[in-house]
C-alpha cells in the first residue's frame, strides 16, 4: 500500500500560537505545501502537528497519532518519546491526535491505525521530537544560567549542571518554546536507553478497572439523541417499506431518517430506538447477493481453482491438497457506534475509528463543510482488528446528525454489527507438492482463490489490478524450495470483505503451514526437524523455530492423547514460531493445554505490550479455528449475535507463554502477527494427537468440540 | 416513578416495564463504565451486583432491580484500590479494556461469595467474552486478587 503520499520531506517546528509551554512537532509535508511557506504552518496553529506538549507544571502531553484499540500503543509510542526527552514517566500523559495528515504514519497511505505499523512508522519521528525538545530544554537553561549547553545533563524531567542546581523542565519549557528547534538533534545510543525495552504498566490501565475509561458510546453530549440502524439484510438492497406510524407511538422516538442501504431511528434513548426500529419493521428489496449461499461461495472458489488448473509435479512422492476457510466477523466487543454533532458552520464528531482521515472525508463529503470547520474526536476503540479501518458508520451518524441539526449518537445492534461486517473473505487453496528422494519439497505449487479487499477497498483510480493482501503469506516463505509457484484468481462474490487482522496470513498461514506439515508426515519425519532443514539459509527463522521448540521441549515424551503442533509464520516484519499442545480423548473432544510463542519483531519496545499481544492474537486465531464462520443463505447472513457465532471463552483458551528475541533486525509489528500461527498449530496438533487431517475451518464443522 | 439504589445513591426513574437496567444505567442515569456487548445476555459485558450477585444488566429489567441494592464499575473503589482492581494492574490484564468492567464485576461477586475459587469454579463462573483474548491473564487476575483477598483476611 505504498504510493506517492510517502514523497514527503520532514522538519520539525514549534508553533507560538500553542500557549505557554513548549509544543513541538514533526510535520510531514508535501515538497509543495513545504515551499508555500511558513504562514499557513503558524496561521493552522493548533492543527499543525504538535506531538508533544510541555506545560509549565511539568506535564508532558503525547499528543498520539494511532487509535488506542487494546494494542497498548499510547504507552509504547509515549516510552519512544519519554526515552529521548529523558522525561519523568510519572508526568508523560496522551491524547489521541485529531484528523490531520500531520499525523499520518509515514508507513502509511493515509491516516489510519492498521498493519500493524504504528511502532515502525513512528519509532524516527518520535525520537528526533524527542530529541529535539530535549535539547531546546537544555538550551533553555544553559541561557538562564549563563553556562555552555554542553555542560547541561537532561535526566528524569530536569535539566542538571554541577555547580548551578536543577531546573524542572516545566519551570522551562515557555522559554524553551520560543527557541530554534534543532534540525538535526543528536539521538541517545541505544545502550543509554532506560525506558525502551522495559515492561512499563499501560498509561490507560487505571481508567480501564474502574470504568473511566470513554469509549465511542461512552460520549455524552447536552441534548444528545440515541439512534440506532437497520440496513439491507441482502447486500446492497434498499429500503422497500416502513411503518413510520408505528415506530413513532413507540414512547421517546423522535425521528425516521434514511441512511445509505438503510434506516436509523433516533429516540431520547437507545432503548427506545431499539423498540422503535422493531416497530418500524423495514423491508428491504434487491442487493447483489440474492440467491446466493455458503455452498455457492464454495463453488465459486472451487471453479476459479478449476480454471486455473494444477500444476503436473514429476517427483518421487506428490501431494495433491485443498483446503478452505469461510468468512469471519470481526465482532468487537463494542459494536459499531459513532457520535456526531452537525450544525449550519461546524460538525464534531466523536468516533471510535482506526481511520481519521476517512472518517473527515465521508464528513466533508455529507456536510458540504470544510476540513477547518470539522472535528474528528477519536475515542477508545472497544476493540478494531481491522473493522474500524471503515467509516460506514461515521458516514450514518453524520448523515443522520445533518438531517436533525443535533448531536445524535448512533449505535448498532449486535445483530447488525454481525451481518453487516467487512467480512475476512472466504477463500480455497489447492497444493500440488513434490517430495525429493530425502523427503524434502523440490516443487511447491500453490493456488489460490478468494475475494479481492483492495479491489472494494480503494476507489477505482488508485486500484493497481491486482491484491497483495491476498497472497501474503503465501507467496514467500522462508523454507529453501528449489521450484515454488504461488498463484491466485480474485473472484467477485458481492459479500463486502475487509481488513480482518492479519488479513492474508489470517488464511495462507493455515494453508501453507499445514500443507507443509502434510509432507512431513508424508516423509515420516519429525515436524520440528523436518522445517529446521529448510531453514538452513534462513538464520532469523531458524532461531525463532528452534527458541520455541525449546522452550515447549519439542521431543519430550506425551502423555496419552496428548500431541504437539507447530508453525512458523512471517507476517507485518515479524517472524513468530508457535506450539501447542493439546490432547484429545479418542472422540472429537480435545482439550488445549499450553502454547509457546516465540517473536523475533526486531526491536523490543515494551516486551510485555509484545506478550499481550502475541497472547491475544494467538488467541484470536484460535477462537476462529475452533467455532467462527460466517454463512449466507438466500444473500443473507445467518449469524446474528454469540449466541450463533461461536466465540472462544475463558474455559478453552489455553495458557500461553511467549518469548522475545530481540535481534536488533528492522522494526516489525506485534498486533496481528500471533493470529496467524493458531490454526496451523492447532490443525497440526490435532493430527499429532490423533491422525486426523482437516483441510477446512472451523474444526467445529468437522464434530471438534472443546472438553 | 420508581427509585432504584445504585452506588448507594437513590436516583427517580420513570421507565417502562421492559427496559433493561444497562440502558436505564446509561441513557437515564449516565452512569458509562457498564458496557453494551450483544443484548442478549451472552457476552458479560453489562454485567453489574444486584444484591451482590452477578447480573447481566441487558437483559435484567430495571424495574426489577427496584429495592434493591444495584453496584456498577462505578461503585467500585475510583482509585482502584479494590482487590479485583489491584490484581488487574499488577497482571496488566486489560486490553481494549472494553470488556473489563464486565470481568471486573463478575470476578468481585464471585470472590465475595467465593473468597478461594478453585480453577475449575473460576471457568465455571467467568464466562465473560472477551475479543482480545485476555483470557490467560484474566485468569491470573482472579488468582491474583483471590490472594490478595487471603492476605488482608489473614
Amino acid at each position: 500500500m505504498k504510493n506517492n503520499y510517502l514523497k514527503r520531506r520532514t522538519f520539525l517546528t514549534t508553533s507560538a500560537l500553542a500557549g505557554a509551554g513548549l509544543s513541538i512537532g514533526f510535520n510531514f509535508m508535501p515538497e509543495a505545501a513545504f515551499a508555500a511557506g511558513t504562514v499557513t504552518l503558524e496561521k493552522s496553529g493548533v492543527k499543525l502537528g504538535l506531538w508533544v506538549r510541555i506545560s509549565p507544571d511539568g506535564i508532558i502531553t503525547l499528543i498520539a497519532p494511532s487509535s488506542e484499540m487494546g494494542q497498548g500503543v499510547n504507552t509504547s509510542l509515549s516510552m519512544i518519546l519519554a526515552e529521548e526527552l529523558e522525561a519523568d514517566w510519572s508526568k508523560i500523559k496522551t491524547e489521541t491526535a485529531p484528523a490531520n495528515s500531520d499525523f499520518k504514519n509515514p508507513d502509511q497511505p493515509m491516516q489510519l491505525t492498521g498493519g500493524s505499523a504504528s511502532i515502525k512508522g513512528f519509532w524516527e519521528p518520535l525520537r528526533e521530537v524527542g530529541a529535539a525538545a530535549r535539547e531546546m530544554l537544555k538550551t533553555a537553561a544553559a541561557q538562564k544560567w549563563d553556562v555552555p549547553v554542553s555542560e547541561c545533563k537532561a535526566q528524569s524531567g530536569q535539566i542538571i549542571h554541577a555547580e548551578k542546581g536543577v531546573l524542572n523542565y516545566g519551570e522551562l519549557a515557555t522559554v524553551a518554546g520560543k527557541l530554534d528547534v534543532p534540525s538535526d538533534p543528536p539521538l541517545k545510543a541505544e545502550i543509554d536507553f532506560r525506558l525502551i525495552g522495559k515492561p512499563l504498566p499501560s498509561l490507560d490501565f487505571p481508567d480501564k478497572v474502574t470504568g473511566k475509561a470513554q469509549y465511542g458510546i461512552d460520549v455524552r453530549l447536552p441534548g444528545m439523541l440515541f439512534g440506532t440502524v437497520r440496513q439491507s439484510p441482502v447486500f446492497g438492497g434498499e429500503v422497500l417499506s416502513y411503518d413510520e406510524a408505528a415506530a413513532k407511538k413507540i414512547t421517546g422516538v423522535k425521528a425516521i431518517v434514511p441512511v445509505p442501504n438503510g434506516i436509523a431511528v433516533v429516540a431520547d434513548n437507545t432503548w427506545h430506538a431499539k423498540k422503535g426500529m422493531e416497530a418500524l419493521n423495514p423491508q428491504f428489496q434487491g442487493g447483489v447477493t440474492q440467491d446466493l449461499d455458503s455452498t455457492k461461495v464454495s463453488k465459486i472458489l472451487r471453479t476459479a481453482l478449476d480454471d486455473e488448473g494444477k500444476e503436473e509435479i514429476k517427483a518421487e512422492q506428490v501431494l495433491d491438497l485443498e483446503y478452505e476457510v469461510p468468512y469471519l466477523a470481526h465482532a468487537t466487543m463494542e459494536p459499531m457506534n459513532c457520535t456526531a454533532n452537525v450544525g449550519k458552520n461546524f460538525c464534531e464528531v466523536w468516533a471510535p475509528t482506526q481511520n481519521q482521515e476517512m472518517s473527515m472525508d465521508v464528513t466533508e463529503d455529507i456536510t458540504g463543510l470544510d476540513e477547518d470547520q470539522i472535528q474528528i474526536h477519536t475515542t477508545l476503540l472497544g476493540g478494531g482488528f481491522g473493522r474500524r479501518i471503515e467509516v460506514d458508520y461515521v458516514t450514518q451518524a453524520v448523515t443522520v446528525s445533518k438531517v436533525l441539526q443535533k448531536p445524535v449518537q448512533l449505535i448498532w445492534m449486535r445483530e447488525e454489527d454481525m451481518q453487516h461486517d467487512f467480512y475476512r473473505p472466504a477463500s480455497m487453496s489447492r497444493f500440488q507438492i513434490g517430495l525429493g528422494t530425502d523427503g524434502l519439497p523440490v516443487q511447491w505449487e500453490n493456488q489460490l482463490a478468494l475475494p479481492s479487499i483492495l479491489k472494494r477497498y480503494i476507489p477505482p483510480m488508485g486500484w493497481i489490478g491486482f491484491d497483495p493482501t491476498s497472497t501474503e503469506g503465501a507467496s514467500e516463505l522462508p523454507y529453501d524450495i528449489p521450484d515454488f509457484d504461488c498463484d491466485y484468481s480474485m473472484v467477485d462474490i458481492g459479500v463486502p470483505v475487509g481488513f480482518w487482522r492479519s488479513v492474508g496470513s489470517s488464511h495462507n498461514a493455515f494453508y501453507t503451514e499445514c500443507a507443509l506439515d502434510e509432507s512431513v508426515h508424508a516423509a515420516n519425519q519429525d515436524p520440528f526437524e523436518y522445517r529446521r532443514k529448510l531453514l538452513e539459509e534462513a538464520p532469523r527463522f531458524r532461531k525463532v523455530l528452534e527458541e520455541v521448540a525449546q522452550k515447549a521441549k519439542w521431543g519430550r515424551k506425551l502423555p496419552e492423547g496428548h500431541g504437539l503442533g507447530i508453525a512458523l509464520h512471517k507476517s507485518f516484519g515479524s517472524i513468530v514460531g508457535a506450539v501447542l499442545e493439546i490432547s484429545a480423548n479418542g472422540s472429537n473432544e480435545i482439550k488445549l493445554h499450553k502454547a509457546w510463542l516465540s517473536i523475533d519483531c526486531g526491536k523490543v519496545i515494551n516486551p510485555d505490550t509484545i506478550r499481550a499481544q502475541m497472547q491475544g492474537g494467538f488467541i484470536f486465531g484460535l477462537s476462529a479455528a475452533l467455532g467462527e464462520e460466517i454463512t449466507l443463505k438466500d444473500g443473507r447472513i445467518e449469524q446474528s449475535n454469540f449466541n450463533d457465532y461461536s466465540v472462544l471463552r475463558m474455559n478453552g483458551a489455553p495458557e500461553i507463554s511467549v518469548s522475545i528475541i530481540e535481534s536488533g533486525e528492522e522494526i516489525g509489528g506485534v498486533g496481528e502477527p500471533g493470529t496467524p500461527l493458531a490454526a496451523p498449530a492447532l490443525a497440526n496438533a490435532i493430527f499429532a494427537a490423533t491422525g486426523k487431517r482437516y483441510r477446512s475451518l472451523p474444526l467445529s464443522k468437522h464434530g471438534i468440540v472443546l472438553a | 416513578m420508581q427509585t432504584l439504589k445504585i452506588n448507594g445513591v437513590q436516583h427517580q426513574i420513570d421507565v417502562e416495564d421492559d427496559m433493561p437496567l444497562l440502558w436505564v444505567l446509561r441513557d437515564v442515569v449516565g452512569l458509562t463504565g457498564t458496557k453494551f456487548g450483544c443484548g442478549i445476555g451472552e457476552c458479560g459485558a453489562c454485567t453489574v451486583h444486584i444484591n451482590g450477585a452477578a447480573v447481566r444488566s441487558c437483559s435484567f429489567p430495571a424495574i426489577a432491580a427496584v429495592g434493591a441494592e444495584i453496584t456498577t464499575i462505578e461503585g467500585l473503589p475510583q482509585n482502584g484500590e479494590h482487590p479485583v482492581q489491584k490484581a488487574w494492574l499488577a497482571e496488566q490484564v486489560p486490553q481494549c479494556g472494553y470488556c473489563q468492567p464486565g470481568q471486573i464485576m463478575a470476578t468481585s461477586a464471585l470472590l465475595a461469595n467465593n473468597p478461594q475459587p478453585s480453577a475449575d469454579e473460576i471457568e465455571a463462573n467467568i464466562t465473560n467474552l472477551c475479543r482480545c483474548g485476555t483470557y490467560d491473564r484474566v485468569r491470573r487476575g482472579i488468582q491474583h486478587a483471590s490472594e490478595l483477598i487471603k492476605e488482608k483476611g489473614a
